[in-house]
């Protein structure tokens, strides 16, 4: 507000302290001013009386009387308040600029005959110009305007900002998961070839005995006692370990490692399939294949949350795709379903083909989505979850990815009986998917607006 | 000598079967995936150490000690876990009571140690139950003392409410002033806060209890980071890990709790090595600890 009045953006700048003209002064006097070539601007004067204004005389209606035969003689000594407009075009000083620019513009009169009087408390303080004011409200404007730019791109990179956060949050959840499950392979692989080392130690020190026995049994120059000594060495190191049991229970554990070597590789392959790091962004895929790196994914988090799945995967025509994001898309699902799912839930998941389209469903029996969520569930930001457990964007990301790939996605649901995604994708191109990021700005900002 | 008996509890056989051949030469190995059937062998057999998963798809680890603690109450639990959240961690505290939080994958040798020694332990308390004195010793007169470290007065406002003037209760808003003070007298319980002001109050648990076995700490704290947790769990022996803001009730039901076991610990001491501690492991804090242990061991000499 300050700024503005520094910079005279404020009505109270635009008024132009005109000397008023009293409602008796009589119009030969009037005609004196508009002459005065520093009224040359002037488009009407202010009639006030008691300081309070009363009327405004404009040039137009003067010299429409003055410009008649005799005008000047007939009304020259008559008082200016005969001829006045009495409902003058008022603003106060404090009125917002742009409520002012209203008032004056949905008022005036055309052509332009009079200027606005401007009053600070009800008194005259001056007259603006509505040329000045129209100046005045197109520099604000065009202020504002630089402004909206700026809140834009604020919120263009607290968008992107989000969205990526959210990705990092899922990924992040999602790669911790699979940190912890490589850890049980993990443990029992580091423990049992750690025990194997020892065992090792230990049969070699064993075998050395035996060999020593047996090369001193076959030195014909070795003496009794020597080989006796060794004998009995032997003899204690076979009572002090039962070599054979422990080799035998180290060859069982020796599978037990390469199984869980196995596991982590196949865990390692998961999240590689997942991320497709190495894979082109967009690539002709099968759905199903999402599907399966995605439950494969979230496999941990089902199987916390005792989650049976059901699959129906139909034969699917290949689309092209970016299928990172579609596995993202997938995963959410899951993993929201099994959320939603307490005790031992089913997570049913059909693909199918249908002219022109893929179809997906994807079936919790959870506790459903009560008709006053259910259709806010796609809107950014919002969520169920307690403070710090959901961004609110996982399903308007789902949201946007989807209709990224011109497919579309619905939800029904009944409180008790679970909630069924279905997403419907086309079969034919999609649309590039170069400018990815781009788009994806532009939609999350729409839904922002649409909030 | 018998050898210790060892019940081992995970979902992954090829757990169970490596953890069997680390321990079989030593101990008298029992293992199963399933948690009844652990209950089962715990309420047969005389059990000194039991090592749990945490995630299992019929029972927590957690809320298996828990039950563990009920049957057998000598016998040392220890979990093995292979995931880090931060409700199983609270849980092992506060329901499970476990002697050690371990994390997969282990250090055999770590493993090895941590079991014998709480072996070791189990033994003393199986014989110390059976010439268990027919009744603990009459509480002394002296009123227990409970140490508040936290900088929020909210905390000493609820100790003083529950307690009132049973017990007598000492307010230290700073480190300096909580060394202080349990540098000058034994306190038989602290409710602290993670963070003092600026201090990480961590040390200050774990030399108190290095120290001092008797003296249970509560942890009080809206401050969630699970590897610390681990650490005050190994290095603290901490006996509660309370959210805030602290219900009065839940805040009450543990301090009466603890305040029971204080008395318990110092009428049989042997007890006490139940709550033995790791050694600190993170060098800065373990010279934070050094320090503050010759302080605490000069300014006792003097007032004795």
């Amino acid at each position: 507000m300050r700024q503005e009045i520094r910079d005279g953006r404020d009505v109270l700048s635009l008024a132009v302290p005109l000397h008023p003209i009293s409602p008796s002064v009589p119009l030969e006097e009037v005609a004196e001013l508009f002459l005065n070539p520093d009224y040359a601007k002037v488009l009407s004067l202010p009639v006030v009386d008691g300081g309070r204004p009363v009327g405004m005389i404009s040039r137009y209606k003067f010299m429409d009387i003055y410009l008649k035969p005799y005008g000047r003689e007939l009304h020259g000594k008559r008082p200016v308040s005969s001829y006045m407009v009495d409902k003058p075009l008022v603003v106060a000083h404090d009125q917002p600029l742009a409520e002012a620019a209203l008032h004056v513009t949905q008022n005036m009169r055309f052509p332009l005959m009079e200027d606005f009087i401007i009053t600070e408390n009800g008194s005259y303080a001056g007259i603006g110009f509505v040329v000045d004011l129209l100046r005045a409200m197109e520099l604000q404007l065009r202020s504002h305007t630089q402004e909206l730019n700026d809140a834009y791109s604020r919120l263009k990179s607290s968008q992107l900002a989000l969205v990526q956060s959210e990705k990092m949050a899922s990924l992040g959840q999602m790669v911790a998961g699979i940190a912890h499950e490589i850890n049980t392979p993990l443990g029992y692989v580091q423990n049992n070839v750690s025990m194997g080392q020892e065992l090792f130690a230990q049969v070699q020190a064993m075998n050395d005995s035996y060999e020593n026995l047996v090369d001193n049994l076959l030195d014909e120059g070795a003496s009794e006692e020597q080989v006796s000594a060794l004998m009995q060495k032997v003899a204690a190191m076979r009572s002090g370990t039962n070599a054979r049991e422990m080799l035998q229970a180290m060859q069982g554990l020796m599978a037990d490692s390469l199984y869980g070597i196995g596991q982590i590789s196949e865990l390692v392959l998961n999240l590689k399939n997942f991320s497709r790091m190495d894979a082109a962004a967009t690539e002709a895929v099968s759905l199903n294949d999402c599907i399966e790196s995605a439950l494969n994914i979230g496999r941990n988090v089902l199987k916390n949350n005792n989650v049976e799945v059901i699959k129906d995967l139909g034969d699917l025509p290949r689309i092209t795709c970016a299928p990172s994001q579609l596995n993202q898309v997938f995963l959410n699902l899951f993993t929201n379903a099994a959320q939603a799912m307490e005790g031992s839930g089913r997570l049913g998941i059909k693909t199918w083909a249908e002219d022109g389209a893929i179809m997906v469903a994807v079936q919790d029996n959870g506790k459903g989505i009560p008709a006053e969520n259910l259709a806010r569930i796609f809107d950014p930001f919002f969520t169920t979850k307690p403070v710090g457990q959901g961004t609110g964007l996982g399903l308007a990301i789902t949201h946007q990815i989807i209709e990224q790939h011109g497919g579309e996605i619905r939800v029904e649901s009944e409180v008790g009986a679970g909630t069924c995604f279905y997403i419907k994708l086309p079969t034919g191109s999609v649309a590039a998917r170069e400018e990815a990021d781009e788009a994806s700005v532009a939609t999350a900002l729409a839904m922002l607006h649409a909030a | 000598m018998n050898k210790p008996t060892l019940l081992l509890i995970d979902d992954e056989e090829r757990i169970l079967r490596s953890l069997r051949m680390l321990f079989f030469t030593g101990y008298e190995v029992h293992m199963t995936t399933d948690p009844q059937e652990a209950l089962r062998i715990l309420r047969e057999k005389q059990v000194h150490v039991i090592v749990s998963d945490q995630r299992m798809p019929e029972m927590q680890g957690s809320e298996l000690l828990r039950q563990a603690r009920e049957v057998s109450p000598a016998t040392m639990r220890i979990l093995l876990t292979g995931y880090s959240d931060i409700e199983a961690s609270i849980a092992s505290v506060n329901e499970g009571e476990v002697f050690r939080y371990l994390m997969k994958p282990w250090s055999a040798e770590e493993v090895k140690q941590v079991v014998a020694e709480a072996a070791a332990i189990a033994e003393a308390s199986f014989a110390a139950a059976q010439h268990a004195p027919a009744a603990i010793a009459a509480a002394s007169d002296k009123k227990p003392r409970v140490l508040i470290m936290d900088h929020d007065e909210a905390t000493a406002k609820v100790v003083h409410e529950v307690l009132q003037d049973r017990c007598e209760i000492i307010w230290a808003s700073d480190a300096q002033h909580a060394m202080e003070e349990l540098a000058k007298q034994d306190i038989s319980v602290v409710v602290s806060d993670l963070m003092l002001g600026d201090t990480n109050v961590g040390y200050i648990l774990k030399t108190i209890k290095q120290i001092n076995p008797q003296t249970q700490c509560i942890v009080v704290t809206s401050f969630n980071d699970t590897s610390r947790l681990v650490e005050l769990i190994n290095q603290a022996q901490i006996s509660r890990y309370l959210p805030k803001p602290l219900s009065k009730s839940m805040l009450g039901r543990n301090l009466e709790y603890m305040l029971e076991r204080f008395q318990t610990l110092c009428s049989m001491p042997v007890l006490q090595k139940r709550q033995s501690v790791a050694p600190i492991a993170d060098p800065q804090e373990k010279q934070l600890s050094g320090n503050f242990a010759s302080l605490l061991s000069r300014l006792r000499k003097v007032s004795v």
